[in-house]
Formats: C-alpha cells, sequence, structure tokens
C-alpha cells in the first residue's frame, strides 16, 4: 500500500545551520503517527515544511499520490492535508460556530456575488453547514462556548477549536503541532479519545508532534523519533522508545 | 443658518461615506489604507470632468465610483503580495503620485488653478436653496444604503471569511480559503465608496484644486473611524459627526482667539490630529484591532 | 541623450541616491528592529535641517556646527518619540506603531510651522563654481556632501559590526527572545538605536538642505523615494538600502529627461511596485518578507 503522505530525504537549511538533514517518513492511509524529539530537532521546521509554510531546501513531499512541493499552503489544505499550530490561531472576534462556518468548504456563500444575489441559496448551504459544525462542536465537548468570542476560550478548548475548525475542510490527513501542550490531564484524555474516533470512525489519518510522551505512546502506531534534524529511529512506539540511543537523544540527563 | 447647517451636513455626511469604506478595508478586513484620499480625489476629478464635459450627474457619479475602484486593483493585488504594512506605504505612497499628477497634468485638471465651476446637484431642477436640502437627503440615502449592505456584508459568509482573515491569514490558509482574492475585492469596494464620495464632493463644493487632496485628508478619515470604533458599523457615523464637530469648531475657534492667522490655525489643526493619532493607538487600543503576527 | 548629459545625470544621480540612503537606512534599522515603516522619518529629517538653520541664526557661520545641532536635534527627538510613543507600543501589532508614526510626522511638523513659518530657508554656504570637464560638471559642495554620506555609513557599519552595542542591535534585529535569553538589556540597545537613527535622519535633512532648500515638506517629499530604497535593497538590510539609494536615485535622475523634473517621485513609486512586482525581497532581502 503507498503511503497517504510522505517526505523524502528533506533537507532545509537556515543560514548554513542544517535544521532538517535527509529527513524521510511516511504516513499510510487512516495511520497515527507520533514524532517526537527535544526542542530544536526540527519537528516543526519538518511541519511548516509539510505543510507549505515553508519550501525544502530539497527532497520530495507527496501526498495522496501528488507531488506537493512547493505548492502553496491553502492548495494543500484543498487537498486535504490540514494542520493545527503550536500556539492555536482561532479567528478571536469571531464566535466559536463562527470559527466552523468559515472553515466549511463552501460553493456560493463565499463569492462577493453572493452578498447581493443569490441569498436563498446562501441561506440553504448555511442551514447545512451550521448543522454539521454543531455536530462537530457537540463531539468536541465545546457546545457551552459554542456563542463565545474564540478569543474567549482556555487554551485547551482553543486546540479543540483549531481540530474542530480542521474537521470542517474534511481533511484526509490532520498534522496537529503539540496538541496536549499546557493543556490539563483530564482533556489530555479527552483530546486522544476524539483523535482515536476520528480515526476509526471517519478514516483520518494524524501526525502528532509531542512532548508527552505517555499520551502519545499510547495514541499512535508508528513513531518516529528526531534529533538535531535528523530522524534516528522509527517503528512501534515501545519498542522505539527502548532502544539505547533514544534514551540517549531524547531524555538523556532526563531519566 | 439652516443653509450653514446643511453644508455642515452634507460634508459630514461625505466624510461618513468615506469612514465606511475606510472601516469596511481595515476595521472588517484589516486592510492598512493609508491612500483614501488618491481614491476620494480620483471620484471627484472623475465626476467632475465628465459633468463639466456635459455628462449628467448620476451617469459621471457612477462611473467615479467604477474609476475609483478600478484604480485600486493594480495597487491591491500588487502590494497584497505581502504582507499588509507594503499596504499602508503603497497607498500613502499612491495618494501623493495621484495629488502629483493632478498638479502636473495641466491640460487634464489645470493644475493648481485648478478646476472651477462644477456643477451643483439639483442646479437645473431649478428649486433655489432646496437644492442643498435635496443633496443632504440623496446623501442620507446614499449613506444608509451603505450601512445596509455593511451590515448584510459583515453577517454574511462572505463578512464572515473577511473578519477571519483580518484575525488570522495564517489560519486562512490553513483551512483551504485563498485570502488574497477578497481582500483585492475589499480594497476595490472600499474604495469605489471613496470614489463616490469623492463626486459628491466635488459637486458640493463646485470647485477643485489639487490642495484639498492632502494626504491629511485620509488621516482625518482615520480618526473618524478610530473615534466610532474599528469594526463597528454605527461607529462611522459618531466618529464622522465628531470629527466635524472638530473641524468646524477649530474654525470658530479662530474667530475667537485674536491674532491667529489661518496658516497658524492649519498648523494647529494638523497637530491636534497628530496628537489624536498618537494618544488613540496608545490609550485606546481597543479602537486598533489589528492582527496577531 | 548625449554622453556628456548622461554623465551629468549620473553623477548627480549617485550623490542623490547617498543621501537617500541615509533615510533609508533610519528606515530599515526601525523595521529590522522594532518592525514597523516609521513614516516619521521623513519629519525628523525636516525638523532637524530646521535646527541646523537655526544654530546658523544663532550666529554660527560654520556650517560644522550647524550640522552637529543637527545631529543633536536629531537624536533628540528620535529617542523623546520613542520614550513617549514608540515605547509604549512594543508588543502591540505593528499597524499601532504605523498609525502612531503618522501622528508623530504631522505632529512634529506642525509644531515646526507653527512656530518657524512656512518659508523656504536656506543654509549659508560659501558660492563656489561648479569643475567642469569638457561638459561634466561637479559642484564642490555635492562631493562634500557625498563625502559625508559616506563616512557617515562607514560610521554606521563600522558601529553595527565592530561595537559591542551594534552587535546587539543586530542580534535583537534577528531573534528579539533569543537576545532577551542571552541577556541582552534591549532598553539601552533600543535608546541607542533611535539616537542613531534620528542622527541618520539629520544627516539626510542636513545633506539635503544644504542642496537645495529647507522647507516644512522637505522630509516628507523624501519618505516615498526612502521607502522605495529600502524596499529595493530588502527590507532590515543597511547594505541594501545604500544600494537601494544609490540605485533609485541612478533611476530617478536618468528618467528625468523623459518625464520632467516634477515626477521623481512618481519613478519612485513606480520603481517601488516593480521591485514589488519582480523581487518582493528586495536585491539583499532574507526571504521572510515575503509570505
Amino acid at each position: 500500500m503507498s503511503a497517504l503522505l510522505a517526505a523524502t530525504g528533506v533537507h532545509k537549511s537556515f543560514d548554513g545551520f542544517r535544521v532538517l538533514d535527509n529527513v524521510s517518513f511516511a504516513v499510510p492511509e487512516r495511520g497515527l503517527t507520533g514524532i517526537v524529539g527535544t526542542n530544536g530537532a526540527g519537528k516543526s521546521t519538518l511541519f511548516a515544511v509539510v505543510s507549505g509554510q515553508l519550501d525544502a531546501d530539497s527532497g520530495r513531499v507527496s501526498f495522496a499520490d501528488a507531488d506537493i512541493v512547493g505548492m502553496p499552503p491553502l492548495r494543500r489544505a484543498r487537498l486535504g492535508l490540514g494542520r493545527t499550530f503550536q500556539v492555536p490561531r482561532e479567528f478571536a472576534h469571531l464566535t466559536v460556530r463562527e470559527n466552523f462556518l468559515v472553515a466549511a468548504r463552501r460553493e456560493y456563500g463565499e463569492t462577493l456575488r453572493s452578498v447581493f444575489i443569490g441569498w436563498g441559496r446562501v441561506r440553504r448551504e448555511e442551514t447545512r453547514l451550521v448543522e454539521r459544525a454543531d455536530g462537530w462542536i457537540d463531539f468536541l465537548n465545546l457546545r457551552a462556548v459554542a456563542d463565545k468570542p474564540a478569543g474567549t476560550l482556555s487554551g485547551g478548548q482553543k486546540k479543540l477549536l483549531e481540530l474542530g475548525r480542521m474537521l470542517m475542510t474534511e481533511p484526509r490527513c490532520i498534522l496537529l503541532d503539540e496538541p496536549f501542550a499546557g493543556v490539563n490531564p483530564v482533556l489530555v484524555e479527552e483530546i486522544s479519545n476524539r483523535i482515536r474516533e476520528l480515526n476509526a470512525t471517519h478514516g483520518i489519518a494524524f501526525v502528532i508532534i509531542e512532548h508527552h510522551l505517555e499520551a502519545l505512546k499510547a495514541l499512535v502506531q508508528h513513531l518516529y523519533v528526531m534529533d538535531q534534524g535528523r530522524v534516528i529511529a522509527d517503528g512501534e512506539p515501545a519498542a522505539v522508545l527502548a532502544e539505547p540511543r533514544v534514551l540517549e537523544a531524547y531524555m538523556g540527563g532526563v531519566i | 443658518m439652516t443653509a450653514y447647517l446643511v453644508a455642515v451636513g452634507i460634508v459630514a455626511l461625505i466624510y461618513m461615506l468615506l469612514t465606511i469604506g475606510l472601516n469596511l478595508q481595515y476595521g472588517y478586513t484589516g486592510l492598512i489604507n493609508f491612500g483614501v484620499v488618491a481614491f476620494f480625489a480620483i471620484g471627484a476629478y472623475t465626476a467632475a470632468l465628465l459633468t463639466l464635459a456635459g455628462w449628467s450627474l448620476a451617469p459621471a457619479f457612477v462611473v467615479a465610483m467604477v474609476a475609483a475602484g478600478l484604480l485600486a486593483y493594480p495597487i491591491g493585488l500588487l502590494s497584497l503580495r505581502l504582507s499588509d504594512d507594503y499596504l499602508a506605504v503603497v497607498t500613502l505612497g499612491f495618494s501623493e503620485v495621484v495629488r502629483l499628477v493632478i498638479q502636473q497634468e495641466r491640460w487634464l485638471t489645470n493644475g493648481v488653478q485648478g478646476l472651477p465651476g462644477i456643477p451643483r446637484i439639483f442646479q437645473t431642477l431649478g428649486i433655489g436653496e432646496y437644492a442643498e436640502l435635496a443633496t443632504l437627503a440623496v446623501l442620507v440615502l446614499c449613506n444608509l444604503a451603505a450601512i445596509a449592505v455593511m451590515l448584510h456584508l459583515v453577517r454574511s459568509p462572505y463578512g464572515r471569511l473577511i473578519q477571519a482573515i483580518r484575525d488570522d491569514e495564517v489560519a486562512v490558509e490553513a483551512i483551504g480559503k485563498d485570502p488574497r482574492r477578497l481582500k483585492v475585492q475589499v480594497f476595490m469596494l472600499g474604495s469605489g465608496l471613496a470614489g463616490l464620495a469623492g463626486a459628491f464632493y466635488a459637486h458640493f463644493i463646485t470647485y477643485l484644486s489639487p490642495d484639498q487632496f492632502l494626504p491629511l485628508v485620509t488621516f482625518y478619515v482615520w480618526i473618524a473611524m478610530i473615534i466610532g470604533g474599528t469594526g463597528r458599523t454605527s461607529g462611522a457615523a459618531v466618529g464622522s459627526l465628531i470629527l466635524m464637530v472638530f473641524l468646524e469648531g477649530s474654525r470658530f475657534a479662530r474667530d475667537w482667539i485674536p491674532g491667529v492667522s489661518e496658516v497658524q490655525m492649519a498648523s494647529v489643526r494638523l497637530a491636534l490630529v497628530g496628537l489624536a493619532l498618537i494618544l488613540f493607538t496608545i490609550y485606546r487600543p481597543q479602537g486598533m484591532m489589528g492582527r496577531r503576527q | 541623450m548625449t554622453l556628456v548629459d548622461f554623465c551629468n545625470l549620473l553623477i548627480n544621480g549617485t550623490i542623490e541616491g547617498l543621501l537617500i540612503a541615509l533615510p533609508a537606512l533610519a528606515l530599515t534599522l526601525v523595521m529590522g528592529v522594532a518592525r514597523f515603516p516609521n513614516a516619521a522619518t521623513g519629519d525628523y529629517m525636516t525638523v532637524s535641517a530646521y535646527a541646523g538653520i537655526g544654530v546658523q541664526a544663532l550666529g554660527a557661520t560654520s556650517i560644522v556646527v550647524a550640522g552637529l545641532g543637527a545631529i543633536a536635534a536629531g537624536a533628540a527627538i528620535s529617542v523623546v518619540f520613542y520614550l513617549w510613543v514608540f515605547r509604549a507600543l512594543r508588543g502591540r501589532p505593528p499597524v499601532a506603531s504605523l498609525v502612531a508614526a503618522i501622528g508623530v510626522a504631522f505632529f512634529s511638523r506642525s509644531m515646526l510651522t507653527l512656530f518657524v513659518g512656512h518659508d523656504q530657508q536656506t543654509f549659508n554656504m560659501p558660492l563656489v563654481r561648479a569643475w567642469n570637464f569638457g561638459g561634466v560638471r561637479l559642484l564642490p559642495t555635492d562631493l562634500y556632501v557625498a563625502a559625508i554620506a559616506l563616512i557617515a555609513m562607514a560610521l554606521l557599519f563600522a558601529l553595527l559590526h565592530l561595537t559591542p552595542i551594534g552587535r546587539q542591535m543586530r542580534a535583537i534585529a534577528d531573534n528579539p527572545d533569543l537576545a532577551r535569553a542571552c541577556g541582552i538589556r534591549s532598553g539601552r540597545v533600543l535608546l541607542a538605536l533611535w539616537a542613531v537613527v534620528g542622527a541618520l535622519c539629520a544627516l539626510g535633512g542636513m545633506m539635503f538642505g544644504i542642496k537645495a532648500v529647507v522647507s516644512p515638506e522637505l522630509g516628507w517629499e523624501l519618505l516615498i523615494p526612502a521607502f522605495a530604497a529600502m524596499i529595493l535593497g530588502g527590507i532590515g538590510s543597511p547594505l541594501g538600502a545604500v544600494a537601494g539609494g544609490v540605485l533609485l536615485g541612478i533611476a530617478s535622475e536618468l528618467s528625468v529627461p523623459f518625464v520632467g523634473p516634477s515626477y521623481k517621485i512618481a519613478v519612485a513609486f513606480a520603481l517601488l511596485l516593480l521591485v514589488l512586482l519582480l523581487r518582493p525581497r528586495g536585491l539583499f532581502g532574507k526571504a521572510i518578507a515575503a509570505r
């Protein structure tokens, strides 16, 4: 089976400093993949390259059998490759429900024309989308804050909001950038369960960058470990984390 | 006295059109337009030149609006390739270039001597002093229409998306939407409204010269918008009224304070505008929504 | 256009460009560290030039003394507005500083016209005749002005690259958080930076005043050319600002035979648009300027 998302031999340097050095990884359809590494290991840069915020110096990135190198982020998102951000980027002055609705794929309501003509068509589209947005809002347990401005949410709620907003775009694969950072343990469990459910029932593949090893180990099927811009190990999570060089690189000094 | 109030009202309503346009651009979409006066000037000169050439007013006004909107297209397209700070710089430069062109191209605009004898609105109806009152009424209607469209627009899916662009453009791209198309459209819409305001202005003042279109005018509009509250539809009305009280008040103040020349009063006005811009940004940050970087 | 005409335009353009580079450097320094286009740059130039005139009016005949007075005034006004306005706006979106900068520009210009008036002023300079090399004319004054601009730039580059405070400025421009983590006390560095910015504006204002006349619109009219020079060179790159200034100066002089002298601002603006269209990060800029 060919991979849904694959990076092959990706290099990226900043001012002569190698941030990504021959990085390759692959995510199968419906896969749950994790990437761990210390600060500065290159995880976030890798995400930026995969989602299109940065261009790699060399290497290939493909998604759903299409070469996506050089493709701007919005086109990658339209292909079904979504991402969340380490520091949530909610639309602060819009309500939670509006945040969801903005993200929906639509045919008509976003054209300037629709402001002036075809209100009935917009309304029908809107009714359908509100229903779908409310479905995800309930799924993510955000019903109580649905009409509040997103800027007033807690950190954990903003992470859920970003995930939900992504779901509205009907993605095939979501890149999650530290979904558990700054989130309380109860919510960590909650978010993990949601991810599992989305993966199992909707077939969405996930790639997750995390520091929170325990949660990640229990969640993903395949784990990559990065250190100083390279992938130093990958495989089944428990096995990978037991490898000596992983222990040395990733947890050196901590444990 | 009534005639005076009507005149002040007309100018206030012209500023209100400008403020509504800027509020759509900056308040709702986050576009920093520092060249409002350029589109105002283009509207004014376009309409004036057409009516002086014998056109009737209504089509001239429509062409003025369209011309201002269309000129916004290349400017928006170029500068919006980059971050919004560029739009600020480019529009500011554009407004100075437009003024320069008006000054230099005498064959078209009569340069610094200006264009006199622009027909008044409703002049041909022969209703005498009621013409001004009728102008006021038409301006009220135009403003109401503009506000109605704005209210509808900002609550539509389209309006939701432009506000999302204002709040976080990177996130908008991450959900697969193209901010540029909407930014250019909004920039054109607001500029078209400024063009319409210019057409009204030309046919109310009946005389145009390049020194009526200094960058100062742009920042009058900015202050009106900030006072009224960015991203609030009702704000434009409040802001333009307060601005008019200030502008007219400074004119009266000169009559009361002896020994102040008009030139000095112009300096004082400029100083107060500068001070207002400084103090509002420091002490009333909610007037400036801004986008997270 | 004959070769001689061409040479004259080339020389004039280079000199103009070296002078434009001074405010362009001021803009690029602020852009690099405080991340907003400082629209008050032009009016800092104007106020400083008037300060130089004022020093001469007080009886100092030496143009050097007048220049020092202008630099002191430029540094002072720049630091005062930093302390009052731009420091309060740190950490807020750049648009706040940008709007405030327009306010600062209007405020300082209006104070000037309120107390000094709108009359044009000139520096007392000994009248000198231009050297003539078979039709190629060179004014000694222009040569001095260009030399001073070059010396100022050399001093600035020495400051940025050879002194601890200059290195700290560059560190803050590179990565403010990292600089703070490394223990750089940004308050002191920023104060020095704004003083340097003011001094650059002052020098620019003086030099333009010496070359032509001093009027309340002097700096404001140079703002767009200075912006164009900065963007042409690449935002945040001091070397780029100088190169951009010189290129812009030459381009606008060479355009004079075709579009007339009054359209210099328009030429600068057209060049600005062209750069945005073809190479948004400028000649020496990093790719970060473009999204």
